[in-house]
């Protein structure tokens, strides 16, 4: 059960409630393109990528960072949320359909704390740090967002 | 390589009308759903909205994307602008500051600025230099108040 986000109930050090995203697939990344308007051929056609020496198309670092901010507004109402910032550290790569261990390098969890809490602009806030890393650890971004608290 | 004589440099306004039909479609893709029904309500419809004490649907956290790319010109002629050599691009930080709520049938108005442009030294590389490239964007609403600011910092390694 997930505590009541109050300011008299929450303390630094308290974890957010982890998140687990589906295995990205390319399907899932088209969908993210077609949505987002970021059709840069880098996320969807591979014949684009092994002109660079890549594998395989990878995710768009926005699309994660959207994971991200799924995350953080089910823990906290999206009408509270004031700030949100990330820093990308590491690519994402897909899933292959054909390749079952490949599911844990495409699915994000997302981690986070609260590291302080303050008042501004007449409100009661916290921020949070937030990391997101792939099943096998590899951190593909790093950041914070503040919240209002009732 | 990027020019450094655009620092200041302010693009040309984009323009971004919020439609439902696009939110709930974003939503679907971040929260990688199938269909409407299954994301959050407030992102889709707006009764469940206006329960959850909302004006209106409200767009998921990262919806800004949508703006400058469906928007504008989309980010590819800017760049190119700037002097940035796509090749070697990364994204390296994105951030969002909310100032107020934004709904359908809003019409927002993007300003970017080149804020900051500079080089940091590679680690372990002496001599060898990340360029990053800090862009700000300021986002208004059809009755000019500002309800958005987001900072981009981009990398050429």
């Amino acid at each position: 059960m997930t505590k009541a986000l109050t300011y008299e109930s929450i303390h630094v050090g308290d974890a957010m409630p982890a998140f687990t995203s589906d295995p990205i697939t390319r399907t899932h990344l088209v969908r993210y393109a077609g949505a987002s308007g970021d059709f840069n051929p880098l996320h969807h056609d591979e014949t684009f990528v092994k002109m660079f020496g890549m594998p395989r198309v990878i995710s768009h670092g926005m699309f994660v960072m959207g994971i991200v901010g799924q995350a953080v507004t089910d823990w906290v109402d999206d009408k509270n949320l004031r700030k949100f910032g990330v820093r990308f550290s590491g690519m994402t790569e897909p899933m292959d359909l054909d390749d079952p261990n490949s599911r844990d390098r495409a699915t994000i969890v997302v981690t986070g704390n609260v590291v302080e809490k303050f008042e501004a602009d007449g409100e009661k806030r916290m921020r949070c740090e937030i990391q997101a890393a792939d099943k096998l650890g590899g951190v593909k971004l790093t950041g914070s967002f503040i919240a209002a608290l009732s | 390589m990027a020019d450094k004589s655009k620092v200041g440099m302010v693009f040309p306004p984009y323009i971004f009308e919020v439609e439902k039909g696009k939110i709930a479609e974003f939503a679907m893709a971040v929260s990688q759903k199938e269909s409407k029904s299954q994301v959050k309500q407030i992102y889709a419809d707006s009764g469940a909205a206006k329960a959850a004490g909302y004006k209106d649907i409200v767009p998921p956290s990262t919806f800004q994307t949508c703006f400058l790319l469906w928007g504008g010109g989309g980010l590819m002629p800017m760049l190119q602008e700037v002097g940035i050599n796509l090749v070697r691009l990364l994204h390296g930080e994105e951030e969002y500051e909310y100032l107020l709520p934004i709904h359908p049938g809003d019409v927002m108005t993007g300003v970017i600025k080149v804020v900051e442009m500079f080089d940091k030294e590679k680690k372990g590389k002496p001599g060898k230099f990340m360029e990053f490239t800090v862009l700000e964007a300021e986002i208004r609403n059809q009755r000019g108040e500002l309800a958005m600011r987001a900072r981009t910092t981009l990398v050429e390694r």
